[in-house]
């Protein structure tokens, strides 16, 4: 892949921790979180199997939700802040 | 045409679900949040195979089981098919006889094959349909609604809630045997 020295330099930015990176990266989390509500669409069940009336269901979701939302680092967001400065969406010139 | 200003929107906006899924499948934090890492990166790379308006978030979720698998492979671990394996280890015996914890489900979950594993989340948690969760993991929509059927069973198996019996350790020897192909 002709892009894996540039990931490799962005991953390795990410790592000593780029401060103004950071910044942006919180800056734009925090814009994030307002369009997140129409983020989640199917809330479908599964009646046969899964359903609400079967425990291993219920536990799934319980399961499943509880690391849907745990708190996102912080270095995810870095990350693509990086990519997007090395590689801005792939665009012709 | 790929310069998508929302599309490192919906990465981000992605992030809490690929997690949840990574760790599903890794059952390990650090697995987990290296998976998503990489993951990211592909999509990054890759983003100009994305057509907008289709599903972002299978096309995620399927680069991001393409790369647990990948790994796995990498590191020799033998990727587990369920199909005609009997998986029979220890029984987990819910701490309050009824009542269902939350950790002895994990621990349940984690004694099931992969590819069980994902195709019961994908199904039962992910909120995807069975054709979706066929098309990310690359198999049959009926396959797909075996492994979710035999996941579950397995499920109640361990977690000893079919209502069946009252299995103490004794029964290891049971689970082992099988009930149920």
């Amino acid at each position: 892949m002709q892009n894996s020295g540039d990931r490799t330099r962005v991953i390795r930015a990410l790592a000593l921790g780029d401060s103004l990176t950071i910044q942006r990266a919180k800056h734009f989390m925090t814009r994030q979180t307002s369009g997140v509500a129409n983020a989640g669409p199917n809330r479908r069940t599964d009646g046969d199997l899964l359903g609400t009336n079967s425990e291993i269901g219920r536990k799934l979701k319980q399961y499943y939700d509880e690391l849907v939302s745990d708190e996102v680092p912080d270095r995810f967001a870095q990350l693509l802040s990086q990519l997007e400065e090395v590689e801005p969406a792939q665009q012709k010139d | 045409m790929a310069a998508n200003p929302g599309f490192k929107g919906d990465l981000l906006a992605a992030i809490p679900g690929l997690r949840a899924f990574a760790m599903s499948l890794s059952q390990n934090a650090d697995r987990a949040d290296d998976l998503v890492q990489e993951t990211l990166v592909k999509a990054w790379d890759k983003q100009a195979s994305f057509q907008p308006g289709t599903n972002l978030k299978a096309w995620l979720f399927t680069i991001l089981r393409n790369e647990f698998y990948s790994q796995m492979r990498k590191r020799g671990r033998e990727v587990q098919d369920s199909d005609g394996i009997m998986t029979g280890r220890l029984a987990v015996h819910p701490a309050q006889p009824g009542r269902l914890d939350l950790e002895d489900f994990r621990k349940a979950l984690e004694q099931l094959p992969e590819d069980q594993r994902e195709a019961i989340i994908l199904i039962g948690a992910s909120g995807f349909s069975y054709e979706e969760a066929a098309d990310i993991c690359g198999c049959a929509v009926g396959t797909i609604k075996s492994r979710v059927s035999r996941a579950r069973n397995r499920l109640q198996e361990i977690l000893d809630i079919s209502g069946e019996a009252d299995y103490g350790p004794d029964s290891i020897a049971a689970q082992v045997m099988g009930s149920n192909g």
